[in-house]
């Protein structure tokens, strides 16, 4: 279970996030929506570690995560895909998910190595579950977005991440892999992988997560279902500003 | 020189800067660590060794050790402060110590001889064997690289450089991935300049004489063009571009040019080579960082 309370995170006079707390249990899928520059990725930062808030706890599975650094935090479960893709681009599509397996299972120092040779079939069992077996031994630069969104994720699956934390993964892939993304987020809900998404797409995130949380100038202005935040005014006036109803009924009777 | 003495002497030269420019790859090539300090580690061994060769009389393997050990010691150090520092300010820090080393040999006249350097270096006795001739060091010493450049091998081919080359596209995935960036730096940073020590060390056994001149920024931009034209990260890229600069400028020894101009013309070749390849492959040399 992820558990956040009262994180403040201040850059000078400006309060990038203000007051964050919030649950969420083991499992679930939340999608985390606002505009830009609301600290939706400062606060996956913040839990990553590669950010330190002035005040506030995250507890993570029982665990104090702002105690441990960045990768301490990952060995422990927290997964992150990242906005502009954490893949390695030099590497082959195959080292990079071994790099990933490796980190808790030593390779030989050979690499004719038994436990090599077997984190590199593993590799390869990833691979062909999101359909990138044939690409293993291409760069991993070369991938088409929505494949290095594939790669990102089944390296932090192959890694045994129990919680991921997706900042925009449908940001640069084509609406064909955009499906493609999806099935393997509902993997994980299979898995029962906890997941935190940072998106735009409504009606994708909609498919995907049972509950949303509205982010608004470093604040948590609303959390509820899809449903109840997709009507709620609220958002409305975060996205497009307050709506004068009156003069949009006058124009409308106007145009009639 | 005889022709054979001189094929010794250009064979030891390479296996020298061999060892050099591979663990000087190792961390700038894989890693990224822009170590302008690689050149004071070399020093420290050639230092290291000089002095406990010829004021103690301690034993090759001995020296070698030592000079790991103290090189070790040094990198730890100078990491612990260098390494977090992003790739411009890490070269100026290792740059920083680097001048802090040459100052040292220059200065510290009681253990270094200063600027008259320290001679009568004894060649290495093992055993029964001495390696006074150069046939035999060569012997010993082309033994030795094959074992150094076969641990280099298993290195750039193995878990580590993974690890290596992750930290230096993406230091936030490798974090995300659980591995942590700066241990990683750190044992990249000592195992290169262990290397680069041992080097030191053979090149004082070698010459039986050093002094500073030998450690300057001079050889530093001689061992950045080897890497930088064999391809940084290439294994096989390093030891080709080592032969190609080490043999280079052997031709225009049969040149009938005065020596005063052979020695800058070198240099010169050296710079213009660094230059040439810098501008042309400016984007796989200092790739761009990604961030979150």
């Amino acid at each position: 279970m992820l558990k956040i309370s009262n994180l403040q995170l201040s850059i000078g006079d400006t309060k990038i996030l203000d007051d964050i707390s919030l649950t969420v249990r083991p499992g679930e899928h939340v999608g985390i929506i606002g505009p830009n520059g609301s600290g939706k990725t400062t606060l996956f930062n913040c839990i990553s570690g590669f950010l330190t808030p002035q005040s506030g706890k995250i507890i993570f599975c029982n665990k104090d995560l702002l105690k441990l650094a960045p990768h301490n935090r990952a060995l422990h479960g927290v997964g992150r895909v990242f906005q502009n893709f954490g893949i390695f681009r030099e590497m082959t599509v195959l080292e990079n998910v071994v790099a990933a397996i490796e980190t808790k299972k030593m390779s030989g120092i050979f690499p004719w190595s038994k436990s090599y040779q077997r984190h590199v079939s593993q590799a390869q069992e990833f691979l062909a579950e999101v359909g990138l077996g044939d690409k293993a031994d291409k760069k991993a630069g070369t991938l088409s977005g929505g494949q290095m969104r594939l790669l990102e994720i089944s390296r932090a699956l192959a890694f045994g991440a129990e919680m991921f934390m997706l900042d925009e993964p449908t940001a640069g892939v084509s609406p064909k892999m955009k499906g493609e993304v999806e099935s393997l987020l509902t993997k994980l809900s299979r898995l029962n992988k906890t997941v935190l998404i940072i998106e735009h797409d409504m009606n994708f995130i909609q498919r995907l997560c049972g509950r949303i949380i509205v982010m608004d100038t470093g604040k948590i202005i609303l959390d509820d279902t899809p449903e109840n935040v997709r009507i709620n005014p609220q958002l409305q006036e975060i996205y497009f500003g307050t709506i004068n109803n009156d003069a949009h009924n006058g124009n409308q009777k106007g145009q009639a | 020189m005889g022709q054979l003495d001189y094929i010794n002497h250009l064979l030891i030269l390479l296996c020298i800067y061999l060892i050099l420019a591979q663990s000087f790859n190792f961390a700038f090539g894989l890693g990224g660590l822009f170590n302008l300090a690689h050149i004071a580690a070399y020093a420290l061994g050639a230092y290291c060794t000089a002095i406990l060769s010829t004021d103690y009389d301690k034993s090759f393997f001995y020296c070698l050790g030592v000079s790991a050990v103290i090189a070790a010691f040094f990198s730890l150090l100078l990491g612990a402060i260098a390494i977090r520092l992003s790739q411009e300010y890490f070269a100026v820090g290792t740059l920083a110590f680097s001048a802090i080393v040459s100052s040292f040999l220059i200065n510290w006249k009681s253990l270094t001889h200063g600027v008259l350097g320290i001679p009568n270096i004894p060649r290495p006795v093992i055993g029964q064997i001495d390696f006074y001739q150069n046939s035999n060091f060569l012997a010993l010493l082309v033994g030795l690289t094959a074992l150094i450049m076969f641990l280099f091998y298993l290195l750039f081919y193995g878990r580590f450089a993974r690890d290596l080359k992750a930290q230096a596209e993406n230091p936030y995935a490798t974090m995300a991935i659980g591995k942590s960036v700066s241990s990683i730096r750190n044992d990249a940073f000592i195992i290169s300049s262990v290397f680069a020590s041992i080097g030191g060390s053979i090149f004082s056994y070698y010459l039986n004489y050093i002094d500073p001149s030998s450690f300057t920024l001079a050889e530093m931009v001689f061992v950045m063009s080897i890497v930088v034209l064999g391809k940084p990260g290439s294994f096989w890229g390093t030891i080709w571009a080592t032969t190609f600069l080490v043999l280079l400028p052997e031709p225009l020894r049969f040149v009938q040019i005065n020596a005063s101009i052979l020695g800058p013309m070198r240099q010169l070749l050296y710079a213009v080579i660094l230059f040439l390849v810098v501008y042309y492959k400016r984007a796989t040399i200092f790739p761009q960082k990604r961030e979150v």
